[in-house]
C-alpha cells in the first residue's frame, strides 16, 4: 500500500489514499432440521483513490502483485485527469490530523477459532428447539453469519491505520400455521462479539428460538390492528430502524449538501422534544458493530446528530465536511476495496432516558405497542411507512391482546415532536445479514434505542 | 490463462488429496471500466442537482454543456470458486484472489463445508469433458484497450447530441461499460477448458420537460465489439422522451390487443419465460410449463430457441460456467414446447445431458466466482416475424402501444405468469396510428395467456444481453391510467 501511494505521487497525484482488505464473510443457513446452504466469500484486494486538481479517480485490483496494483494507481490517476477536464464540481478534502494506529480485536471465541461444526450446531439447536415447541410450527429457518478480517488504510498525508472488524449474528424465523392462517416471527442476536455470547442465558440458541416460536404462535391468535391515530410504545429495534432509516439518512451530509435533505440549513433548530437525542457512533458501549476508522482513515467520532431535540451535526466525509465547512466525523465508508467511500451511518440510535419500560407502558393507558419491523419504505422528505413484526393492543396500561398487520406511517420530523418518553433500557442491534444499501453499496451497520413512547402515531394508514 | 489453469489443476489435486470425491475449480478474471457522465442541466434552471455516488453539486448557470458530473470506475477482479463433493454433499467456497496459497486455503474451506452438509440425494457427479461446438474467443482488442479519457469523450459527445436534439431535453446521462473477461474450469472428471471475451454496453437516459410535465426515457445498446456511433443512441433516447410529452389519460379502462415494443416485451419475456423454462424450476414445481413437453404452449406463430453458438451473441462462448459446451437448444417450435434448459445438476437428476446453460453471472451482488451455477439462457431468441413497429401499430384500429422499459416487471408471478407493470412511455392507438402519449399506465395480464394470443410478431429483433426479442401484438391485456 505504501508503494501504491508513492507510485501515485510519482505520477502526479496531489493526494492519494489506499484501502486494503482481507476479510471473510460466512453464512450457514438451516431450514427445519437440515443445513441448507453454507457460503463463504473471502475478499482480498486493494482500492486506490487519487485527487488531482479538482478531479478525483478511483480504481482497484485484487491481483496484488506490483504490476497490477501500479496499474490500478495509474488508472485512478487517468480517471482523475479525465474528470478534471469535464467536471463542474471541485472536490476538496477537509484537513484532518494524521493518525498512525493499529487496532486489534480481542474477544473470547472469535469465530475464526471456532469450528464450522460448532457453528452449524448453533443453527440446528435453534431448529430443534423451535420445532419441538409446537406442531403448529410449520417452518423454521435459522441463519448464522460472521464477518471479520483486517482493513488497512494509508494516505499520502501520513495517516496509516488498521483495524479488525468483527460481526457475528444468529437469527431464527418461525412460521406458525393454523388452518389457513400463517404467521411468522423472528428473534436474533449479534454484534462485535465472540461466540461466548451464545452461552449467556439470554442469548442461547435455545432461548432465541423459543422466543421466535412463542411469538409466531401467539400471532395466530392476533387481531388486525385498528386504523387511526394512537399513542404508541415503540420497542428498541423499531426505534433503531426509525433512527437509522427515517432520520439518519436525512443527516447524511452528501444529501444535505445538495439541498436534498429536509434537514438542510437547520442546524441549531429545535426539531424534537427535549427527550430526543439521536446518536451515530463508531463503537458504542452498549453493543452494535464496532468500527474504529472510516475508509478515509478518520477516527470514528461519536456524533450527536440531534441533541435534546436540537439539530446539532451532520454525518460527514472529508469531502462533505469541506463543502459545508464542518469537521469530518468518520462517516466515509465503502462496501469493500472495490468501491469509493461515501457518507454512511455506523451505529445509529435513540439515546436512553429515565423511564422504566413498565412505567412507560402503564402511563400509555390506551394505544399500541409496536415491535421490530419486517420492512417498509422511506422517502427523502422523512415520510415513512414501517410494518412492525408484532404488536399488542394496550388498554389501562396493560397488554390486552396481540395484533397483526401493525403498520405505522408518518413523517419522522413530526414524530420527533411527539416523543414523550425515552426509557432506560438502551439496546443496540447489529447482524451481518442484509445491512444498509445506498447508491449500490452495502454497509454493515448497528442500530437501536430504548423503548420510546410517542403520542398520536398513525397506524394502518397504508392498506 | 495457462497459469490460471495451472493453479486450477493444483487446487483440484489438493482437494482430492484432502479426501474430496470430486472437485471443480472455477477461475475468473474481469477487467471492467464503466464511465458515466451526467450531462448537466441543459435548460436554464437554478437549484440543486442530485449527484450520484455520494458526489454533489449545485448548478446555477444555464446551458452548461460540455461539463457535468463524470463518474468513472475501473478495476480488476479475479477470483476462484470451488465446489468440493464428499459423499454427495457439496461444499462451496470462494476467494477474491488467484494466488495459489489463497486458492488452496479456499479448497480446504470447501471441504470443511462439504463435511457439515447433508448428502444431496439428487447429486450424481460433476460434468464430463465433451467436444465444444460453438464460437469462442469473441474478443475485440479495441474494447479491452479502451482508454477512460476516450470513453468519457464519447459519453460527453453523446450527451450533447441528446441535449441538442430538442430544447425540451433537460438532462442526459450516458454510461459506457467495457469489460474483458477470461474464465476457466478445471474439474476432477477431466474438464480443463477456458474462454475469453469482451463485452461493450452503452446506456443513455434522458429527461424531457415541458411546463410541469416531466418524462424520462432512454436507449441502449449491448454488443461484443466496440461501436463508435453512439450518437444515434443519444438521439433515439431524446426522441423517446420528447414524443411522450403531452400525455393524456385513457378515456376509460382498456381491455384488448396491445402492441408491446421489443424493449417492453423483453422485460416480461426475460423474467417470466426464462424462469418457466428452467429445468430446476420445472423439477421443483415452480413452473407452469411442467408436464407440457410436446404440447402446445403458445400460438403456432411462436418459435423460441436458445443458441449459445450464435455468432457474436452476448451469451455466446465455447463453454458454460461448468465447462459444458454451449449449444443450440430449440425450446418452442410452432407453439409446441420441446425442451427446457439444463445445467449439470438438473440434467443428471433426469439422467440426461446438460444443455450448457450453467451460469454464475449476477447483475447485482458478488462477482461470478462467488456464486454457484444456476440455469440461465445463453442467447434466448423469440424468432422474428414480419413488419416493423409502425406496421404492427397499423394493424390495430384501436389499441395501446407500450414502449420503453417497464416498472415492476420483476414483481411478476414467475410461476403463474401473472404480471402488472407500469409503462411510462405508452401511447394510445387510434385508426391504426399513434394518437397521443398516455400518462403512466398499468398494463396487466398473464404472460402465458398472452403467448397463446400473439397476433403478430415484428421483424425488429433487438438484443438485450442474453435475450433477443422483437415487438409483438398480443390480446387480452388490461390497461388503465
Amino acid at each position: 500500500m505504501d508503494k501504491a501511494i508513492q507510485q501515485a505521487l510519482k505520477v502526479g497525484a496531489d493526494f492519494a489514499e489506499a484501502k486494503g482488505e482481507d476479510t471473510i464473510a460466512r453464512n450457514i443457513q438451516a431450514v427445519n432440521n437440515e443445513i441448507r446452504t453454507v457460503s463463504e466469500i473471502h475478499n482480498i484486494g486493494i482500492g486506490a483513490r487519487i485527487f488531482y486538481k479538482k478531479g478525483n479517480g478511483f480504481s482497484f485490483s485484487n491481483i496484488l502483485d506490483e504490476e497490477n496494483v501500479f496499474h490500478a494507481v495509474e488508472t485512478a490517476m487517468k480517471i482523475a485527469r479525465a474528470s478534471t477536464k469535464k467536471s463542474l464540481i471541485k472536490f476538496k478534502l477537509a484537513p484532518v490530523k494524521t493518525v498512525e494506529e493499529k487496532k486489534t480485536t480481542d474477544v473470547s471465541k472469535h469465530p475464526e477459532d471456532v469450528s464450522l461444526v460448532e457453528k452449524k450446531d448453533l443453527c440446528l439447536r435453534q431448529c430443534k428447539t423451535a420445532m419441538e415447541t409446537s406442531k403448529r410450527i410449520a417452518n423454521v429457518t435459522s441463519i448464522f453469519g460472521e464477518y471479520h478480517g483486517t482493513i488497512y488504510y494509508a494516505n499520502s498525508e501520513g495517516t496509516k491505520v488498521s483495524y479488525e472488524p468483527l460481526l457475528i449474528g444468529l437469527r431464527i424465523t418461525c412460521v406458525a400455521k393454523k388452518g389457513k392462517t400463517i404467521m411468522d416471527a423472528r428473534d436474533g442476536h449479534g454484534g462485535s462479539l465472540g461466540l461466548t455470547t451464545f452461552e449467556e442465558k439470554a442469548h442461547t440458541p435455545e432461548k432465541i428460538a423459543e422466543n421466535a416460536a412463542k411469538w409466531s404462535l401467539e400471532k395466530l391468535k392476533a387481531k388486525p390492528a385498528p386504523a387511526g391515530k394512537f399513542n404508541a410504545l415503540i420497542d428498541p429495534k423499531l426505534a433503531g430502524v426509525l433512527a437509522h432509516e427515517s432520520f439518519g439518512h436525512l443527516s447524511e451530509a452528501d444529501f444535505v449538501a445538495i439541498g436534498g435533505s429536509p434537514l438542510t440549513g437547520k442546524i441549531g433548530q429545535k426539531l424534537g422534544t427535549d427527550i430526543v437525542t439521536i446518536i451515530d457512533e463508531g463503537s458504542p458501549e452498549k453493543g452494535g458493530y464496532n468500527i474504529y476508522f472510516d475508509d478515509e482513515g478518520v477516527p470514528c467520532n461519536r456524533v450527536e446528530i440531534l441533541k435534546k431535540g436540537i439539530l446539532n451535526y451532520y454525518l460527514h466525509s472529508r469531502i462533505t465536511a469541506k463543502a459545508l465547512k464542518m469537521e469530518p466525523t468518520g462517516n466515509a465508508r465503502s462496501q469493500d476495496y472495490s468501491f469509493e467511500p461515501i457518507v454512511r451511518m455506523r451505529n445509529t440510535y435513540f439515546d436512553a432516558g429515565n423511564w422504566k419500560p413498565e412505567e412507560a407502558l402503564s402511563d400509555l393507558k390506551q394505544g399500541i405497542y409496536a415491535i421490530d419491523t419486517s420492512g417498509g419504505q422511506v422517502e427523502a422528505t422523512g415520510t415513512f411507512l414501517f410494518k412492525a413484526i408484532r404488536g399488542y393492543w394496550v388498554e389501562n396500561g396493560e397488554l390486552k391482546y396481540p395484533l397483526r398487520d401493525v403498520a405505522l406511517t408518518g413523517n419522522i420530523l413530526d414524530l420527533l415532536k411527539n416523543v414523550e418518553a425515552a426509557c432506560n433500557d438502551l439496546t443496540l442491534f447489529s447482524t451481518p445479514f442484509g445491512g444498509c444499501g445506498k447508491m449500490g453499496q452495502r454497509a454493515l451497520v448497528g442500530l437501536g434505542g430504548p423503548h420510546i413512547r410517542v403520542k398520536e402515531v398513525l397506524f394502518g394508514g397504508a392498506r | 490463462m495457462e497459469e490460471l489453469l495451472e493453479v486450477g489443476n493444483k487446487a483440484a489435486e489438493h482437494a482430492q488429496k484432502l479426501g474430496a470425491d470430486e472437485a471443480e475449480i472455477f477461475l475468473y478474471m474481469k477487467n471492467h471500466t464503466s464511465v458515466k457522465f451526467v450531462g448537466g442541466i441543459f435548460a436554464s434552471r437554478g437549484g440543486a442537482v442530485k449527484g450520484i455516488k455520494g458526489l454533489f453539486m449545485r448548478i446555477a448557470e444555464p446551458w452548461i454543456k460540455k461539463k457535468g458530473l463524470p463518474i468513472i470506475t475501473s478495476g480488476i477482479k479475479a477470483g476462484v470458486g470451488i465446489r468440493a463433493v464428499i459423499k454427495n454433499a457439496i461444499g462451496f467456497s470462494s476467494v477474491s484472489s488467484i494466488e495459489k496459497k489463497r486458492v488452496l486455503e479456499a479448497v480446504e474451506e470447501a471441504i470443511k463445508i462439504a463435511k457439515i452438509r447433508p448428502p444431496d440425494p439428487n447429486w450424481v457427479s460433476l460434468p464430463d469433458p465433451k467436444k465444444t461446438v460453438g464460437q469462442g474467443g469473441i474478443f475485440d482488442k479495441k474494447v479491452s484497450d479502451l482508454d477512460v479519457e476516450e470513453m468519457l469523450d464519447l459519453c460527453v459527445d453523446c450527451c450533447i447530441v441528446a441535449g441538442d436534439f430538442d430544447k425540451r431535453i433537460t438532462q442526459a446521462m450516458t454510461m459506457i461499460s467495457a469489460a474483458s473477461v477470461s474464465f476457466g474450469i478445471v474439474n476432477t472428471q477431466g474438464i480443463e477448458v477456458y474462454d475469453r471475451g469482451t463485452f461493450f454496453a452503452t446506456n443513455v437516459g434522458t429527461k424531457a420537460k415541458s411546463g410541469d410535465e416531466e418524462v424520462s426515457s432512454g436507449e441502449f445498446l449491448t454488443s461484443r465489439t466496440f461501436t463508435k456511433d453512439l450518437q444515434s443512441i443519444g438521439i433515439s433516447a431524446s426522441q423517446r422522451a420528447v414524443e411522450c410529452l403531452g400525455r393524456k389519460s385513457l378515456p376509460e379502462k382498456y381491455v384488448g390487443p396491445v402492441v408491446f415494443e421489443n424493449v417492453s416485451w423483453n422485460e416480461l419475456f426475460s423474467i417470466i419465460f426464462t424462469s418457466g423454462i428452467s429445468a430446476l424450476n420445472v423439477q421443483e414445481n415452480r413452473s407452469t410449463l411442467k408436464g407440457k413437453l410436446g404440447k402446445q404452449v403458445a400460438k403456432e406463430n411462436i418459435s423460441v430457441v436458445d443458441d449459445g453458438t450464435l455468432a457474436d451473441g452476448f451469451g455466446t462462448a465455447l463453454i458454460d460456467d461448468e465447462g459444458v459446451p454451449k449449444q443450440k437448444t430449440p425450446i418452442v417450435e410452432k407453439g409446441v414446447l420441446y425442451n427446457f434448459l439444463y445445467d449439470n445438476y438438473a440434467a443428471k437428476r433426469e439422467k440426461r445431458e446438460s444443455t450448457g446453460n450453467a451460469s454464475r453471472q449476477t447483475f447485482f451482488g458478488p462477482a461470478a466466482y462467488a456464486n454457484q451455477p444456476t440455469i440461465k439462457p445463453s442467447n434466448l431468441m423469440l424468432m422474428p416475424g414480419k413488419g416493423n413497429l409502425e406496421e404492427l401499430v397499423s394493424e390495430l384500429k384501436d389499441g395501446v402501444l407500450v414502449k420503453g422499459s417497464l416498472i415492476g416487471a420483476h414483481t411478476s408471478n414467475v410461476v403463474t405468469g401473472d404480471f402488472s407493470v407500469t409503462a411510462d412511455n405508452a401511447f394510445k392507438i387510434e385508426h391504426g396510428q399513434v394518437a397521443y402519449p398516455l400518462k403512466p399506465c398499468t398494463a396487466a395480464g398473464n404472460f402465458y395467456e398472452a403467448l397463446n394470443s400473439i397476433v403478430t410478431i415484428g421483424n425488429d429483433l433487438k438484443s438485450f444481453e442474453n435475450i433477443l426479442c422483437p415487438s409483438v401484438v398480443t390480446e387480452k391485456i388490461v390497461v388503465s391510467t
